[in-house]
């Protein structure tokens, strides 16, 4: 990839869509001018015709001439506040057509055992209106009456009629009314104008090329597919960035303006608003609203690419539109709440995080979650992109039905080494496979459900290199190694372990649960017999992982770049799939660790028994604390002292510098890095 | 110098089998009505073509619609990955360049299909380009500078593409290839639908390109035209090449007085074999 013409084409692609006279409506337009105009027009509109209402005069009449009639009358001319419209009683001879022509709103019949009617057309708003309020009128004399009963049996009135005072008490803060409010909204709006602002730019760049008949001209100029899909990709999503958040602060602060204009004029209710508080909210809001665009420009531009021109893009667009506007509707579903489960759902997860952000629910490991799952989705959404930009019958418009997403395996090439894109397959495959397969099992079976996760993670790796006929030996650094090399290698493995407890402990003012989510396993598994736990906790993990991440990721990375950048990232993605924003620093530690000793070794067979010792360890602290306490009491510590520190500092340096000399040098080192 | 070699190019195309035909043929006597399956056959647009253009060489490539013109010069374009054979590139110290970006930036490449960027100003294209390409600021801008002055463009070169007429698109659309100074020039039918004037100056456009040593393919259902400004042509029929030769050696070879009857000439015989 190259930065220069990556830019040179990202520019190009921003001011083209910016060029474009609808994505500026959608942008700029819209959200400045229309929304602010709507919403503070529309509330002025009804409120003006509220109080026209409550200004109007509305005409009552009574068919029989009863005594009834002046007592209503009487009631409407006290309570005039109460009933809130004026109403005026008028005679008229024929009651039923006078309503009927719209000379009279309502009119009161009184039938057989005196049974009082009020009738109206309830087609006719006035009409309506009026008759609401000769109910409250009615019903006030209905109270008047009951009263004058009670007082001519001698009773005490007040007394009878409330035997018992009760009141509510709302002990939530307005922030928190209001939060809960804003919150069940927001998320189907923010939906809504991400897409709103992703669509046409998404459309443009994909079947507004092919239409206009530049795409072929981009195809032949000096770049390579990647760069030219990530320029559009990139473009595509900042535009719906910026639009959303243009977008939602165009409406919020229109709301704002609505809910303390409203307040300023009921100036006896008290009430005071702190809108600071919203501010981490609406701080991570546009956080993940910023990943959330990048999956729904993936998502878009997968769709529109297959058009030939603006109309069928459209068309193939509007059903996406549709399931994306639907899964944001889970934030109104009462009892569904964000979980580890839901947090990987798309979409839902993105709905149930903003909903729980303005009710003032911040859990950053979920949050870390929604975010990893929207890259993750919206990398494999890209990488179909990329399949799809490869696709020649696509890109010069021969029709959908020939599209080669992947490659058959009889026509895969013998021995190759997968390629970068082939890691972010895998990755997300497995990513996926354990969100659902992996957490339904979990919740299905128990304990074993976490056995088929680790299986998940062990064939997911070795399926796709037999898919692919890759050279297994050399991709997953099958080798023997040597009783030496071995012994270094568990050095480095301790030194990796005690340089994680330290910087556990160090970070224990941040994260408080850091240093314990080292050695602690889950509640799920410590009940278990304890050769289960060293099958499922020590030994499938130490296999599965090492050949998922030391193993494909690593072996593809090793021969593609530069050692260090296939070190760096091999720990760095480790340490992300265990999808913890606290354990993440400790992980990464050991990550890094096992990631050296196959560098160091050339085999993964080394980094497979370290990284079995370190989850035995787990095991054995679980299954025997008192014994292991005994031992390393070092473990159980919740505050080291500098001297302890200093201690195993020392013990780091010595054990990581003895392990490196153990393994060897260069000429020892068996992988080829050419 | 550009090398063609056994270059393929496979597609697919919907046909009705062999059985269906005869299934159509039942059902057309029993006036029934049936399904008819159809299946996907695959085809050779281009096959197993070589050739060697050396530079400061016109190459025409002439064919009837369909022949696989298109196709051919877009995989020289290295627009389409070649499902079997190569098309390399040798520069002046006899190193072959295949790698596709490496060899994009050697080839200017002009097709009915290679549409400009309506919403940009022809100088913010060439800019754009410059980047592209890698052209440091000062080389583009005089590159820039020259190009508006030999194809005229002075007048127009801040006006968004789409207010430009059909001519000026065109000029804009040579500068486009123009940038960074090809070695290669790949037209495919850069004069269809053009008005004489525009047509002429693109003719007048290939050979100074070809004064100036660089080299030029273009495909061109214009026989007159080629037959003026070709050094060699290859006819093409169904993805083959069925002649290759100067105009002047193909025409006595057919015995006629100019291209076209000779392009006749050389359908006919390839028709009835």
């Amino acid at each position: 990839m190259n930065l220069k013409r990556m830019t040179a084409l990202f520019k190009r692609e921003l001011t083209d869509i910016l060029r474009d006279k609808k994505t500026l409506i959608m942008m700029l337009v819209v959200p400045i001018i229309i929304y602010p105009l709507l919403i503070v027009g529309i509330t002025l509109l009804m409120s003006s015709i509220m109080s026209s209402q409550a200004e109007k005069t509305y005409l009552i009449a009574f068919e029989n001439d009863t005594d009834l009639e002046k007592q209503i009358g009487d009631i409407i001319e006290d309570n005039e506040e109460k009933i809130g419209y004026k109403l005026e009683i008028v005679k008229e001879k024929n009651c039923q057509e006078s309503l009927e022509n719209g000379t009279i709103d309502a009119f009161v019949r009184v039938g057989e055992n005196d049974k009082v009617l009020l009738c109206y057309l309830s087609a006719k708003d006035r009409s309506s209106t009026a008759v609401s309020a000769l109910n409250d009128a009615f019903e006030l004399y209905r109270e008047e009456l009951i009263k004058e009963k009670i007082e001519d049996a001698g009773l005490d009135a007040e007394v009878m009629l409330n035997p018992i005072h009760y009141e509510q008490e709302d002990y939530s803060t307005t922030e928190e009314s209001i939060g809960n409010l804003i919150g069940s909204m927001m998320p189907f709006l923010i939906v809504t104008v991400i897409l709103l602002g992703a669509i046409y730019p998404a459309i443009d760049v994909t079947a507004g090329e092919k239409e206009r008949g530049t795409l072929e001209t981009l195809l032949t100029l000096p770049i390579t597919n990647f760069e030219m899909i990530m320029s559009k990709f990139l473009a595509v999503s900042c535009i719906a960035c910026v639009s959303a958040i243009l977008n939602v602060f165009s409406m919020g602060g229109a709301m704002a303006f609505l809910v303390s204009s409203s307040l300023s004029s009921a100036a006896n209710m008290n009430i005071e608003i702190h809108y600071e508080t919203f501010i981490p909210g609406i701080i991570f809001t546009i956080v993940v609203m910023m990943f959330f665009a990048l999956l729904v420009t993936a998502v878009c531009m997968c769709t529109c690419v297959f058009a030939k021109n603006f109309k069928e893009a459209n068309n193939y667009v509007t059903p996406v539109m549709l399931i994306f506007m639907f899964g944001s509707y889970a934030a109104m579903i009462p009892d569904l709440e964000l979980t580890a489960q839901t947090a990987a759902i798309p979409i839902v997860n993105v709905a149930l995080l903003v909903e729980g952000l303005f009710q003032f629910h911040y859990n950053y490991g979920l949050f870390a979650i929604v975010l990893f799952s929207n890259v993750a989705y919206s990398l494999l959404a890209i990488m179909i992109l990329g399949k799809i930009y490869n696709s020649e019958s696509v890109l010069f418009s021969e029709g959908l039905s020939s599209v080669k997403l992947f490659t058959r395996r009889s026509e895969m090439k013998e021995k190759q080494m997968p390629g970068f894109g082939d890691v972010v397959l895998l990755l997300c495959i497995v990513l996926l496979l354990i969100f659902y397969v992996g957490t339904f099992a979990q919740l299905k079976f128990g304990f074993f459900g976490v056995a088929v996760q680790q299986l998940i993670i062990l064939l997911c790796p070795l399926v796709y290199a037999w898919y692919m006929k890759a050279d297994k030996k050399h991709l997953f650094s099958i080798q023997i190694i040597k009783p030496l090399q071995l012994a270094g290698s568990v050095m480095i493995g301790i030194a990796a372990f005690v340089g994680a407890l330290i910087l556990g402990t160090l970070l224990m003012p941040v994260f408080p649960e850091s240093a314990k989510g080292l050695t602690q396993l889950d509640d799920m598994v410590v009940n278990q017999p304890v050769y289960l736990l060293i099958l499922v906790v020590a030994i499938m993990p130490a296999i599965g992982e090492e050949l998922l991440f030391r193993g494909f990721v690593m072996g593809t990375l090793k021969k593609r770049c530069r050692p260090v950048v296939a070190i760096v990232v091999t720990t760095l993605i480790f340490a992300a799939y265990h999808m913890s924003l606290i354990k993440m620093f400790t992980i990464g530690i050991v990550g890094l660790g096992l990631t050296l000793v196959t560098y160091k070794t050339g085999s993964i067979a080394a980094s497979m028994c370290v990284h079995f010792l370190n989850n035995l360890l787990s095991v054995l602290i679980t299954k025997y604390p008192t014994q292991i306490q005994r031992e390393l009491p070092v473990l159980f510590k919740d505050r080291l002292s500098v001297s302890d520190i200093l201690l195993l500092v020392a013990v780091v340096l010595i054990c990581a510098a003895v392990g490196w000399m153990l393994i060897g040098g260069k000429k020892n080192n068996k992988i080829n890095f050419d | 110098m550009i090398i063609v070699d056994d270059l393929c190019k496979e597609f697919e195309r919907t046909v009705m089998s062999k059985e269906d035909e005869a299934q159509t043929k039942r059902l057309a006597k029993s006036h029934k009505k049936g399904k008819l399956k159809q299946k996907k056959e695959s085809f050779y647009a281009v096959n197993h073509v070589s050739f060697q253009v050396p530079q400061g060489e016109i190459l025409g490539i002439l064919g009837p619609n369909g022949a696989g013109k298109t196709t051919l010069l877009r995989m020289l374009g290295a627009l389409m990955q070649p499902t079997c054979g190569s098309v390399a590139i040798e520069d002046e110290n006899g190193n072959r360049i295949t790698d596709p970006v490496q060899y994009k930036k050697s080839i200017g490449y002009l097709s009915g299909n290679t549409k400009l960027y309506h919403r940009m100003s022809t100088r913010e294209m060439l800019y754009m380009l410059a980047q592209i390409y890698e052209i440091d600021q000062q080389t583009a801008d005089e590159r820039i500078e020259n190009i508006a002055k030999v194809l005229d463009m002075h007048s127009f070169m801040d006006n968004r593409i789409e207010k430009l007429s059909t001519g000026q698109t065109q000029r804009a659309s040579i500068a486009r290839c123009l940038i960074h100074e090809p070695d290669i020039y790949i037209f495919d039918e850069p004069t269809l639908g053009l008005d004489i004037l525009s047509a002429d100056a693109i003719v007048n456009f290939m050979k100074s390109q070809k004064e100036a040593g660089k080299t030029v393919l273009y495909s061109t259902h214009y026989l007159e035209e080629a037959q003026f400004l070709c050094d060699r042509v290859i006819m093409i029929y169904q993805g083959k090449i069925v002649k290759e030769g100067s105009p002047e050696a193909i025409m006595e070879e057919c015995g006629v007085g100019n291209l076209r009857d000779a392009f006749h000439h050389v359908m006919e015989e390839v028709e009835t074999l």
